[in-house]
């Protein structure tokens, strides 16, 4: 049976500590844009933590919403490029390949979750601090955009370690490195073609809810909303 | 295998003069033989314990092999070795249970980090101009030890002073029995963000002087009065754990929390109610809820034991703080002070938590004995879903030495800083900078330059953690004692050596050897802790009067400072001392989104009245001095508060922090809480005014100024 990776957040248990955020970018070396590029609004995360303040002072309350790729199963972002750089993957993700693409930047401009970002310029890691870069995740160079993507290579290490030891692979077994480090639990990853996945069950709970789910992009992650 | 013991050697451009004194790099070949273990593409998994905070978190590391550029016997090359690649939660720990921060996932950034210290450095310039000369470790060994040996000569061994952050285990033993056989005092601790009042509270209430470990995981009802116990207070990651549990842990079953503080902090952020109050009511408002209880008679007052009697007027129902009071003095209404209290004494368990600003007043400890009593009175001291005290090692000190005004470097001879940073995290009132200017020798073992070891004479410079033995037995976190420990990760990439192995070794080379109960630093580590405490029942505390409620004293007059001045823990630098990492720069703040920035927060009412928008450079004027800094108006704060996050403004540390943004630390007023001596933070008043300059330069994740019009955007 085919894999369909997706993800539920549960936003009554995220507190915006944003351990998501670090650890997705040591794991897949998002490059560090610097104060000047940053100010720019170049700086790249491919989770961010989103808050929304509701209310006046005293009675004031602030959502938080972990966002990443959606890994739209209609994804907009994958008919508008020229190069097939933005395409659909066997197991239902939203695959980039960098060497493709060109930097017309169509992907991010069709995006409605706002979370392609274009390279401006080559990553600059002030040495030695491009020793720790993951030798399994390729480095983004001028030019090309980058996203979430679920952690592919936890996806095809843990699918090539079940394969090794002559069976199927267990429901939380992969962890992305967002799921990995997230102290609340607030973030679970598995397989939608598993009912019995934590994730199945999670993404059919009463309090789920998708991104912007009335633009049919059908997203793969399921929010569970806050309950007060 | 005998293409990985094949070693590449090559000379480096640009190194060539700081090579000079060890002769031509290019003829030398490092014998460094790579680990048997590796095989290239195969990671490793190595444990460690992440060094960022006092919460100890464990860790497992991926180590792969990789090509680094290495010094060895003074001489530059590239080798072949396991590097660290990430940092992941320990699984197996009782602590983090195989999570990490924001922060620890970062720490990998402290051994990598362009700007740490290679070599022992020998002062070269005047004091402070940071000019310094590389030594061999030699050479640095026989200067030390020479100093040393001066002092013991004169018969002058009590003016050497050592300045640590808060230690626990191998290293503040290696420290404290070095100071001990020399004849010198015992180390001083420098935290800003010190836990001392609520130690000293929890001494007084239940006979623990020590932080508590919050089950979370088991709670029906949390408040908490000022604790930020979701982001930096205490044990982060395993309160996090744990309130995830809470919420939607429990099929069914739904933890409500309350948080009391004036100016919403990460953790008010997720509170179901967010009630805020006047500073330095919290303890009050505790009080209130008390005597709504007792009143109600579902408690009473004795219920709370030796907490309750405490507390002024509490065994007689504490007549003076009806809710009605209460909302006086607090602005918390009466009506929602008696639903509070049927709230937190009808869930079972309900837990009350108290830190921050909260205990940062001059009536900090005072409010921390009335919330301890509050936990008293509905029994959740040592229970499920309460709060519990973690069996202590026994020979592990948990008293912090908090250093202070003229403790420092006052008639030393010699001063050893170890990881502190005091010249930058602390009032200016306290002339810090300029007790330490007066010690005639400074040695610092830190990794970095900053504001403090740029005074030192002498650098030798610590292995990090990834390349050194560590050891940690974290005071809080989990209900049993943990102890952990782990051999190093990786070999060091600069010519660096633990400060533990120093240490050792200088005391066998002094004219008097100290005949230190260690060989290494590893011996030390391995011995540590001793006798594992089992749970035991709470001890019965000392008998202490009753504190009364004393309103809270504030630094500068109320007419002319017209607002409260708020200096709160960033959640990416902690107490500044992290602001040195690239990745927690650039790291949005969870309020804000802010980057790369320094900024202050105003109640956005307030905001529109003076004409303040987001961006708008600020001047911030205390009896102390002023800084400058932008605004980000937040619906957030109190209209008659300021808030500021600490961590920027270092003159100087490393590339990424220096001159960037201004420091809240440097304005604070030298307020006192009277019981404990420590600096209440939180109690100064200052005045602001727009300054002239329009762009503050705020960078925000969520959109920056330069590319958005400011007006509105602060919605
Ligand atoms: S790590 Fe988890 S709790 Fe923290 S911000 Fe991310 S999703 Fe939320
Ligand atoms: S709470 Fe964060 S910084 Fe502190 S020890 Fe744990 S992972 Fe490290």
């Amino acid at each position: 049976m085919t894999h369909r990776w997706g993800m539920a957040v549960d936003l009554d248990r995220c507190t915006g500590c944003e351990a998501c955020v670090t650890a997705c970018r040591t794991e897949n070396n998002v490059r560090i844009a610097g104060p000047e590029e940053s100010a720019k609004g170049r700086s790249i995360a491919w989770i961010r933590v989103e808050r929304y303040y509701e209310g006046d002072f005293p009675d004031v309350r602030v959502k938080f919403r972990p966002v990443m790729c959606q890994q739209c199963d209609a994804a907009p972002c994958e008919p508008v490029c020229p190069t097939y750089a933005s395409h659909h993957s066997e197991e239902g993700l939203n695959a980039q390949i960098y060497n493709r693409c060109i930097g017309t930047r169509y992907c991010a401009n069709a995006c409605p979750y706002n979370v392609r970002f274009f390279n401006f310029g080559n990553p600059v890691w002030d040495r030695p601090l491009d020793l720790p870069l993951n030798p399994d995740v390729s480095v983004r160079e001028v030019g090309v955009v980058e996203k979430c993507t679920f952690c592919t290579q936890r996806i095809s290490a843990g699918k090539d370690q079940a394969k090794a030891e002559g069976r199927e692979l267990r429901d939380g077994e992969i962890k992305p490195a967002c799921v990995q480090s997230c102290p609340t639990s607030a973030l679970v990853f598995g397989d939608l073609n598993d009912p019995e996945s934590a994730v199945s069950m999670l993404s059919r709970s009463s309090r789920g809810t998708k991104l912007m789910d009335d633009l049919g992009t059908q997203p793969k992650v399921t929010y569970l909303k806050k309950e007060y | 295998m005998n293409r990985r013991s094949f070693i590449k050697f090559s000379a480096l451009t640009g190194t060539s003069a700081t090579l000079a004194s060890c002769g031509n790099p290019e003829y030398h070949l490092i014998r460094f033989i790579p680990e048997d273990r590796l095989v290239a593409g195969i990671a490793v998994w190595k444990p460690s314990i992440c060094p960022l905070c006092s919460a100890g978190c464990g860790l497992t590391v991926r180590v792969m092999e990789g090509d680094a550029e290495v010094i060895r016997d003074g001489k530059l090359g590239v080798t072949k070795m396991g590097l660290a690649k990430k940092l992941e939660g320990d699984p197996q720990n009782p602590i983090n249970q195989g999570k990490l921060c924001t922060r620890g996932q970062a720490a990998m950034e402290v051994t990598y980090h362009p700007d740490r210290l290679g070599h022992p450095l020998k002062r070269a310039g005047s004091r402070g101009d940071g000019k310094f000369e590389e030594i061999t470790w030699d050479q640095a060994m026989a200067e030390l030890t020479g100093k040393l040996d001066a002092l013991a000569a004169a018969g002058n061994q009590k003016s050497l002073a050592i300045l640590t952050r808060p230690q626990r285990g191998a290293r503040g033993a290696v420290l404290a029995e070095f100071a001990n056989r020399f004849g010198a005092a015992a180390p001083l601790a420098f935290e800003f963000f010190g836990n001392d009042v609520i130690r000293r509270a929890n001494e007084m209430s239940f006979g623990k002087a020590q932080l508590p470990t919050l089950d979370l995981a088991e709670s029906q009802f949390v408040i908490s009065f000022g604790a930020d116990f979701l982001g930096t207070w205490n044990s982060p990651v395993a309160q996090n754990v744990g309130y995830g549990q809470m919420r939607q842990g429990r099929p069914g079953m739904r933890g409500k929390f309350v948080q009391v503080e004036y100016r919403m902090s990460q953790s008010g952020a997720n509170a179901d109610e967010w009630v805020p109050v006047k500073p330095g009511t919290e303890g009050v408002l505790a009080l209130g809820i008390a005597n709504a209880i007792m009143k109600q008679g579902t408690r009473k007052a004795s219920d709370a034991g030796h907490a309750g009697t405490l507390v002024d007027g509490w065994m007689t129902g504490l007549a003076d703080h009806t809710p009605q009071e209460v909302e006086k003095k607090t602005g918390v209404t009466a009506a929602r002070i008696e639903r509070l209290a049927k709230e937190f004494s009808g869930q079972k368990p309900a837990v009350a938590i108290i830190a921050g600003a909260a205990v940062a007043q001059t009536n900090g400890l005072f409010n921390a004995l009335a919330v301890n009593a509050l936990n008293a009175l509905v029994g959740s001291v040592e229970t499920a879903g309460g709060i519990y005290f973690t069996p202590q090692p026994a020979n592990l000190g948990t008293g912090t030495n908090f250093a202070k005004n003229g403790e420092i470097g006052a008639g030393a001879q010699v001063l050893f800083v170890d990881g502190a940073n005091p010249v930058f995290a602390s009032p200016k009132a306290w002339k810090v900078k300029e007790a330490i200017s007066a010690v005639p020798y400074i040695v610092s073992f830190g990794n970095f330059i900053d504001e403090t070891s740029v005074m030192a004479d002498l650098i030798l410079p610590d292995h990090s953690f990834l390349e050194s033995w560590v050891q940690s037995a974290p005071e809080s976190g989990a209900k049993t004692a943990v102890s952990m420990m782990a051999p190093p990760v990786m070999r060091p990439l600069h010519d660096t050596r633990a400060t533990g192995d120093v240490l050792l070794e200088v005391s066998k080379k002094l004219a008097k050897p100290l005949n230190m109960p260690w060989q290494k630093f590893e011996d030390a580590v391995k011995e540590q802790p001793g006798g594992n405490a089992g749970r035991s029942p709470l001890p019965k505390p000392a008998p202490a009067q009753a504190a009364k409620y004393a309103e809270p004293q504030f630094d500068g007059d109320a007419g002319q400072y017209g607002f409260h001045f708020l200096p709160y823990p960033s959640i990416a630098f902690l107490d500044g001392s992290l602001a040195h990492l690239p990745l927690l720069q650039e790291l949005p703040d969870p309020m804000s989104s802010a980057i790369w920035s320094s900024w202050v927060e105003i109640n956005m009412q307030t905001a529109d009245k003076m004409g303040i928008r987001q961006g708008d450079l600020v001047e911030i004027t205390s009896s102390q001095g002023s800084i400058r800094v932008p605004a980000f108006p937040s619906p957030g704060i109190a209209p008659d508060v300021i808030a500021m996050p600490v961590g920027q403004g270092h003159e100087n540390y490393t590339r990424y922090a220096s001159g960037r943004g201004a420091n809240p630390i440097e304005i604070l007023a030298p307020v006192k809480e009277p019981e404990t001596g420590s600096l209440a933070w939180a109690a100064t008043r200052v005045k602001i005014a727009k300054a002239a300059d329009a762009d503050g330069r705020l960078v925000l994740f969520a959109g920056s100024l330069r590319d958005y019009p400011p007006e509105g955007m602060h919605r």
